[in-house]
């Protein structure tokens, strides 16, 4: 929690800077800074190298395709990402994540043009974001591994140390039976089997599965969790933030068609404000200067950046009718073409770029060759990465057949079913 | 049933063995076997029958669950079975070739009325539904696998989520119940063996003919001996896969011998045992291999007798047939 605290802390120390220095123009660097952070964060969550391969880039893709032909590359062992670093000082990091992700969460839209706007970024913020950057990269998920079915040495082995090392449980106080062990996984899927007085076995209260070889397996996800404690503080904590600059565009756009008036219910709102969160004594006299009137005397005035006030989005259940009508999109894209001066001609055309993270497509991965088949009997596949669910995939027509595919959970499993229907 | 006095041990050691596996079977459903991520193919019903037969090649299988787009159902399994019924139908009926050639898989039903063949199989059973359970069904069913279906939530829509083979069954037994190296009696004494009825051929039989004996004994291999008895090799309904791929028609007059031919150079092989091997050597083979049966053979290699994968897991179910 301290460390969740000091985080919020940084944050604040970002909403405080607006009011140290007077003028508006710092809310713009604000929602710069905001913006970048919130990028870098989305980076590293696709980089992410537990849940995607490091892979060529191929650019002008746009379609999901998976080859079915014999030529396929054999399939290498998969493994889960395994790490022998079961990091003691994880703590600290997982807590750093749960923090980012929400951050991340609630400022998706901002993302869009946030790459625009890396190029502003000041060099001295760089430093404490690379540092960030390096922490989230090693994210450790604690997972709890429990054994309650008896045993005196029962120690867990899995795809997260290579099979190879073994991790001794501890008794639970108290419960007769129950041995447990508190792990830092780097997020993910684990498979994993308990050595219970050196014999292999699997619990019977966890998930289950086969692996490619067919090996009865325990498995589990780690999923990087928000604190239920952090969440809540850093929701109040965006949403104050958010009121916040709300407040100060309302307020300065009142101020300046009443420039003459202080704006005395504003003001009251600020002072509420402050008795619930002290300010440092500089910023209580900014919001005092802020407060005063934007006219100052002889002929001066404060100056004030227009602020473009934030469209007040709602999110609504009808589809719009550009894609459900063809004739109606095809009004719009025409349109669309005219206004752009017919500088990219018939742009819209071309489907946009795939996202490098659906370029892994893990039935690529499955190998036709007979010595692997032998094997894997269950048509075992790599566990996908949670962004390529419910994409569809193709592959190239052949003999007038049409071959696609979607990944979708069943259940806790992922199931990709490939479909094999005529060209008609 | 068994009097064996010096096995009294090994008899209990058996039974306590079965016992253990069977619980594991009633604990574990289907689901929990699955694999966390995992391929299926599916065929939609208005495929040609000439192009299913190409996918599954394509992909090294035997057999995939059919899709109808139509009524949005799980329409069946396509297996082997169905590629004989169309061989056995285009050779009663040479004049047909055409419809043959244009025949979607959801014709296939018309295909087997022609000839008489049993039904396609469309028995499933819940992903939910235990291990003990979908053993049960495919003996009851008669048949090598069953599809595992759910319906989804939302749409209540039909779901296709696997399937299930009496191999994969088996294996799971093999590699997951360390009871298995408690089954130490020999396979004479469990009454599992079919001898009586073990249906063979010859290398110059045509193909035609074994073919014939595959879809009559509803089998899934017609062992080939010479003309001493002696296993030589096997040809399994799957081979006909191999067989019509350039084309149905012309090859049916080919002997068995000649058909084998064009079997692909990743054969398994023909897994032999002796009456005196245990179930836990057959268990051992099946781990390390894709078995689909046991040809029982005695010292100097002469056939005499089989062992399905339905009658291990029936007697790993069940115990040994009453007599």
């Amino acid at each position: 929690m301290t460390s969740n605290n000091s985080t919020n802390g940084t944050h604040s120390a970002n909403n405080s800077a607006p009011v140290k220095d007077v003028s508006m123009v710092d809310l713009n660097n604000i929602d710069e800074n905001t913006k970048n952070i919130t990028q870098s964060l989305s980076q590293m969550n696709i980089d992410n190298p537990n849940e995607l391969e490091p892979q060529p880039i191929m650019r002008n893709k746009s379609t999901l395709i998976f080859d079915d032909d014999d030529e396929i590359p054999p399939y290498s062992n998969h493994e889960e990402h395994a790490s022998d670093i079961i990091s003691d000082s994880g703590d600290e990091a997982t807590h750093n994540t749960n923090v980012n992700y929400n951050t991340s969460n609630g400022q998706e839209q901002s993302q869009v043009d946030a790459a625009s706007q890396e190029k502003m970024h000041q060099p001295q913020q760089r430093a404490p974001q690379q540092a960030q950057q390096q922490q989230t990269s090693n994210i450790m998920v604690p997972v709890d591994i429990t054994w309650q079915q008896g045993g005196e040495k029962v120690y867990v082995t899995g795809s997260f140390t290579g099979w190879r090392k073994m991790i001794g449980l501890v008794p639970v106080p108290g419960q007769p039976g129950v041995l447990h062990v508190k792990l830092q996984l780097p997020p993910g899927t684990h498979k994993f089997r308990f050595i219970v007085d050196n014999e292999l076995r699997f619990s019977d209260f966890l998930p289950t599965a086969t692996d490619q070889m067919g090996n009865f397996v325990n498995y589990l996800e780690a999923v990087p969790r928000t604190h239920p404690d952090a969440s809540l503080q850093q929701t109040h904590v965006a949403n104050d933030q958010d009121g916040k600059l709300r407040q100060d565009q309302q307020q300065q756009q009142l101020s300046q068609q009443q420039a003459q008036k202080p704006a005395q219910p504003q003001g009251v709102t600020e002072s509420n404000k402050s008795k619930k969160y002290p300010r440092s004594a500089r910023s209580q006299i900014a919001f005092e200067i802020e407060q005063e009137p934007d006219d100052l005397g002889d002929g001066f005035t404060r100056f004030r950046e227009e602020q473009p006030l934030k469209a007040v989005l709602e999110y609504t259940q009808d589809i719009p009718a550009v894609f459900t009508d063809p004739t109606v999109m095809e009004q719009y894209y025409l349109t669309l073409d005219q206004q752009q001066n017919n500088h990219q001609n018939l742009a819209w055309l071309t489907p946009p770029q795939l996202p490098p993270h659906l370029e892994n497509v893990i039935l690529n991965n499955y190998s036709s060759s007979s010595s692997d088949n032998s094997q894997n009997t269950s048509g075992s596949l790599p566990i996908p990465n949670h962004v390529v669910l419910h994409h569809l995939a193709t592959s190239s027509i052949k003999h007038n057949t049409l071959c696609v595919a979607s990944i979708v959970r069943y259940k806790r499993k992922y199931v990709t079913q490939i479909l094999y229907a005529p060209l008609q | 049933m068994h009097n064996n006095v010096n096995g009294s041990s090994v008899d209990v050691e058996q039974e306590l063995a079965l016992n253990a596996i069977r619980q594991v079977l009633k604990s574990k459903t289907s689901y929990d076997v699955l694999p966390v991520s995992f391929r299926l193919i599916v065929l939609d019903t208005s495929l040609l029958v000439k192009k299913a037969l190409n996918v599954l090649l394509q992909n090294s299988i035997v057999s995939a669950p059919l899709w109808d787009a139509t009524t949005s159902r799980f329409a069946g399994l396509l297996t082997s079975d169905d590629f004989i019924n169309v061989i056995q139908y285009c050779f009663s009926n040479p004049d047909k070739f055409d419809l043959v050639e244009k025949l979607q898989l959801n014709r296939l039903r018309d295909i087997e009325r022609a000839i008489g063949a049993k039904p396609l199989e469309t028995t499933s059973i819940h992903p939910s539904s235990s291990l003990y359970e979908a053993c049960t069904v495919m003996l009851r069913s008669k048949s090598r696998r069953v599809p595992l279906i759910d319906k989804d939530e939302e749409t209540h829509r039909e779901i296709v989520v696997s399937v299930l083979t009496q191999y994969r069954l088996l294996k799971f037994i093999a590699l997951n119940c360390r009871e298995t190296h408690f089954l130490k009696k020999p396979i004479s004494e469990l009454n599992i063996i079919s001898n009586s009825t073990v249906r063979s051929c010859s290398m110059t039989t045509p193909v035609i003919d074994v073919i014939q004996l595959l879809s009559e004994g509803n089998i899934s291999s017609v062992p080939i001996v010479n003309e001493n008895g002696v296993l030589v090799n096997v040809y399994e309904a799957v081979d006909v896969l191999g067989l019509i791929k350039g084309g149905i028609y012309n090859d049916l007059s080919l002997s068995v011998g000649e058909a084998l031919m064009r079997r692909s150079d990743d054969f398994e092989g023909v897994y032999t045992c002796t009456e005196n091997e245990k179930l836990s050597t057959l268990l051992d083979t099946i781990r390390k291999s894709s078995v689909h049966r046991f040809f029982v053979v005695n010292e100097s290699g002469q056939l005499v007798g089989v062992l399905s994968l339905g009658d291990l897991l029936r007697y790993i179910l069940v115990g040994s047939k009453k007599e």
